[in-house]
């Protein structure tokens, strides 16, 4: 195995070492034609996550659903951290703080907080529970089939929901790179990832998502450090130094912006100058349209939504002891962490470099990759982000299509429509549902309904309203039986639908009686901050007023789960 | 006969010391989570304060002698530089800068001597027909139009330099050929205009209080606080936590 990978990382740097050799041209333009260093960098990645996913394959279903329990803390961290940081980190997390300023924040610190309640909430338990996906854990908490229905169907919702931000950032990557339109950019984007996950399932994937893990933070972070360097902020550590940028942008930077007897200009020759713009960082800035509430809601519903995401849960039953459950959360946020810190320096050093009237606004979900374009940073390198940027999306991608699968053949055909099925079945129905699932995200991905971290906003609270409260009750509270457990996930899923339409129909240009009022206080965005309390709120006082809990059940968690 | 009752438990009343330790630790690590977290913001939020920029006070001062339609070149140079000045975020809504263009062409051009007036029109239609022309092109078409742009911007700048002040190295020498438009109404009194007042004070007011003013290795306080500390905390938090969770079970004997 040990040889396997050194061969792999041998090719990797040969692939690339191809690439280094070609002498790029300056890119000139934001959205250009064709470019070929940053394609072929692109394709040798490519093409090495599917060696990968082929050298590591799924021999049987375990190794398809949970990796066969062999991967260690600091792996399982950086596939944690991998699957995580999907192009809503790398590309929409930075557009957010470029576009609304300080409560874009509310999605960093949103993405990462949610570890601390899993951490402490759910990893260690969930690994001594001893299941493979969410479904099967409230199946058998909750003593229901229905349940485990429904709550597999929810797993592919979430999935589905999470994967269509995904398919979004991965065309809008193919199509800067390659200068294909977006269309035919997320039809060929999502045919490369379906084929690998096919092939690969999770062993492959949690190999793929290492590799994507080196990827993506060796690429996200270079090129701040250039900026930093470039534009005279303290480089040696940017994610610091671009603080005093920030500062700068609220106080102005007046023209010229001469450094050591040079002017600091943009790739367009435009000064690094600014008008004072506090509302770049000012809290709920008014001139944002973002308020106090928004803020608190956004933040509280991904960190729940962060404790609920089914391939996120997922990712404990493949570490081997319960202690590498809870290290490999400290490793995979700290991971996280490393990319998080990065992200609002491209914010910044974007929204000095784009201050030029000439440059205009930029497209949010492109802004890292626009930065160090118009930075002047080596193309190639530009290259190295934007193809990390969609390594971010694919080791996301192929996580959620792997749960969907799983939730699609493993809790729903196994389980209920065919316990007795052989294992060959099994993978081939696994293999079906993957594509059904990509088939059917590529079409709603075309559609373009919102940013990329808006779009995956969704799976969180619609995660924090429906699997969370059942995993918080489910393993912290014996009473919660199963009327509890179906109460709240009604109320949850009440309040999914209610924001989902209030969505749809604003978003076709129709109106439903307190429109405005739903789509401000449970917008599609943040519904959680008021759904996921009144599920867990629900669940509890039905389970009061129904049967216990059965004893079996209070005996296995008392003593398997909480001794 | 085992009782059903022996087994039950909750986070909040555990089944035995062991657990009741482990609920006091999770309760600290929650509390300090949601007050580092929610506390903050809470905090910021209600010591906060309106505070507008040096551009607003400057316009609003100017603004009655607007109204009286009493204003000399040097009033007009105020007004232009607070319109500039809001211009020139690239948060504005494009249907407010677009009025924002239009208030910034009638205040140039009140500015500008008739004589001049049709030559400095000339131009602007000039560099509005290159934008249109831009969007269309692509790679070295596309560079080669946006060099001219900046050359005739530059160019309309330096005629205008006599009457605004604005060389073409200034911050708001861009912004101002940006703006500019052939068409625009007389005073800044037109109806069309009514909107200024309330858009000049929604973009030049911010939320700011000590915490945001304080610098902090570079950085506002507050934003420091969120985008690095918060980040720091969690990890830190978690790290506790498991050395904590380590540290107990060894003490208690258990093997997970």
């Amino acid at each position: 195995m040990q040889r396997d990978m050194k061969k792999l990382y041998f090719t990797i740097l040969l692939l690339l070492s191809g690439v280094v050799s070609l002498h790029a041209q300056n890119l000139t333009q934001l959205e250009g034609s064709f470019k070929t260093g940053p394609a072929i960098i692109l394709i040798a990645i490519l093409i090495t996550f599917v060696l990968v996913g082929i050298f590591f394959r799924a021999k049987d279903p375990t190794d398809y659903y949970a990796a066969g329990r062999s991967i260690s803390k600091v792996g399982s961290g950086m596939a944690i951290a991998s699957n995580w940081m999907s192009a809503a980190s790398v590309l929409g997390m930075a557009g957010m703080m470029y576009g609304f300023g300080y409560n874009g924040l509310a999605y960093v610190v949103g993405w990462t907080g949610g570890y601390v309640l899993l951490l402490i909430l759910m990893a260690a338990q969930i690994r001594k529970y001893g299941k493979y996906t969410a479904p099967d854990f409230i199946g058998d908490r909750y003593y229901s089939r229905d349940l485990r229905i429904v709550s597999a169907i929810f797993t592919i919702l979430i999935s589905f929901a999470y994967c269509v931000g995904q398919f979004g950032g991965i065309g809008l990557m193919f199509k800067w790179i390659l200068g294909l339109n977006y269309s035919w950019a997320v039809i060929i984007g999502s045919s490369v990832v379906l084929l690998y996950t096919l092939i690969s399932g999770m062993i492959g994937a949690t190999k793929n998502m290492q590799i994507q893990y080196v990827i993506i933070v060796t690429s996200f972070l270079l090129p701040v450090f250039i900026l930093a360097f470039k534009f005279d902020y303290f480089w040696l550590v940017p994610q610091i130094g671009y603080g005093a940028a920030v500062t700068d942008i609220v106080h102005g930077i007046p023209a010229p912006n001469i450094s050591d007897g040079a002017a600091l200009l943009n790739a367009y020759g435009h000064d690094l100058s600014i008008v004072p713009s506090p509302e770049f960082a000012m809290p709920w800035d008014p001139s944002t349209g973002t308020t106090f509430f928004q803020w608190i809601a956004i933040c509280f519903s991904l960190m729940v939504g962060t404790a609920g995401l089914p391939h996120v849960i997922q990712r404990f039953y493949v570490v081997p002891k319960i202690s590498d459950a809870r290290w490999s959360v400290v490793w995979g946020l700290f991971f996280i962490c490393l990319v998080y810190w990065t992200a609002p320096a491209y914010a910044t050093f974007g929204k000095l470099l784009s201050s030029n009237p000439e440059v205009g606004v930029l497209a949010k979900d492109a802004i890292v990759v626009y930065t160090a374009q118009l930075g002047g940073v080596n193309s190639l390198i530009v290259g190295l982000l934007a193809a990390g940027a969609v390594s971010a999306a694919f080791s996301t991608v192929s996580g959620l299509l792997v749960a969907g699968a799983s939730a699609f053949s493993h809790d729903l055909y196994v389980k209920v429509i065919n316990p007795a099925s052989t294992p060959k079945q099994q993978l081939k129905i696994a293999r079906i549902g993957t594509v059904l699932m990509a088939v059917l995200v590529t079409i709603v991905a075309l559609m373009r309904l919102g940013l990329i971290a808006q779009l995956v906003s969704v799976a969180f609270s619609m995660a924090a309203c429906t699997i969370f409260p059942l995993f918080l009750l489910g393993i912290w509270w014996s009473g919660s039986n199963r009327a509890g457990a179906k109460a709240g996930l009604f109320a949850g899923s009440l309040v999914t639908v209610i924001a989902l339409t209030y969505f749809i129909v604003g978003l076709s240009g129709g109106s439903l009686p307190g429109q405005a009022f739903i789509s401000y206080w449970l917008n599609v965005w943040y519904f959680a901050w008021f759904g996921a309390p009144l599920a867990i709120v629900v669940n509890i006082i039905v389970s009061k007023m129904s049967k216990p809990t059965p004893l079996e059940i209070k005996k296995f968690l008392a003593e398997q789960v909480h001794n | 006969m085992e009782s059903s009752d022996q087994y039950n438990f909750s986070i909040f009343s555990p089944r035995n010391l062991h657990g009741r330790k482990n609920r006091n630790v999770i309760f600290f690590m929650l509390t300090i989570w949601a007050v580092a977290v929610f506390g903050f913001q809470i905090l910021l939020k209600a010591i906060e304060k309106p505070t507008p920029e040096k551009a607003l006070t400057l316009f609003e001062s100017e603004w009655p002698d607007v109204l009286n339609g009493n204003l000399d070149q040097v009033d007009y140079h105020v007004i232009l530089n607070s319109l500039l000045m809001v211009k020139g975020k690239n948060t504005v809504l494009s249907k407010d800068q677009q009025l924002l263009s239009v208030a910034i062409s009638s205040v140039t051009f009140a500015m500008v001597p008739d004589s001049l007036r049709p030559m400095v029109i000339e131009k602007v239609a000039g560099l509005e027909a290159m934008h249109s022309e831009i969007a269309g092109l692509k790679d070295q078409e596309y560079m080669d139009l946006k060099f001219r742009i900046q050359d005739a911007s530059a160019s309309l700048v330096s005629i205008l330099e006599p009457f605004t002040g604005y060389a073409t190295t200034n911050l708001e020498a861009p912004i101002l050929a940006a703006s500019l438009q052939k068409d625009y109404p007389a005073s800044l009194t037109d109806p069309s205009l009514d909107r200024l007042p309330d858009l000049m004070k929604l973009y030049l007011t911010h939320n700011q209080s000590v915490l945001t003013d304080t610098k902090f290795l570079g950085f506002p306080f507050h934003y420091f606080y969120t985008a690095v500390f918060l980040l720091v905390l969690f990890v830190v938090l978690c790290i506790v936590y498991n050395k904590l969770i380590e540290w107990r079970l060894n003490k208690e004997g258990i093997v997970e």
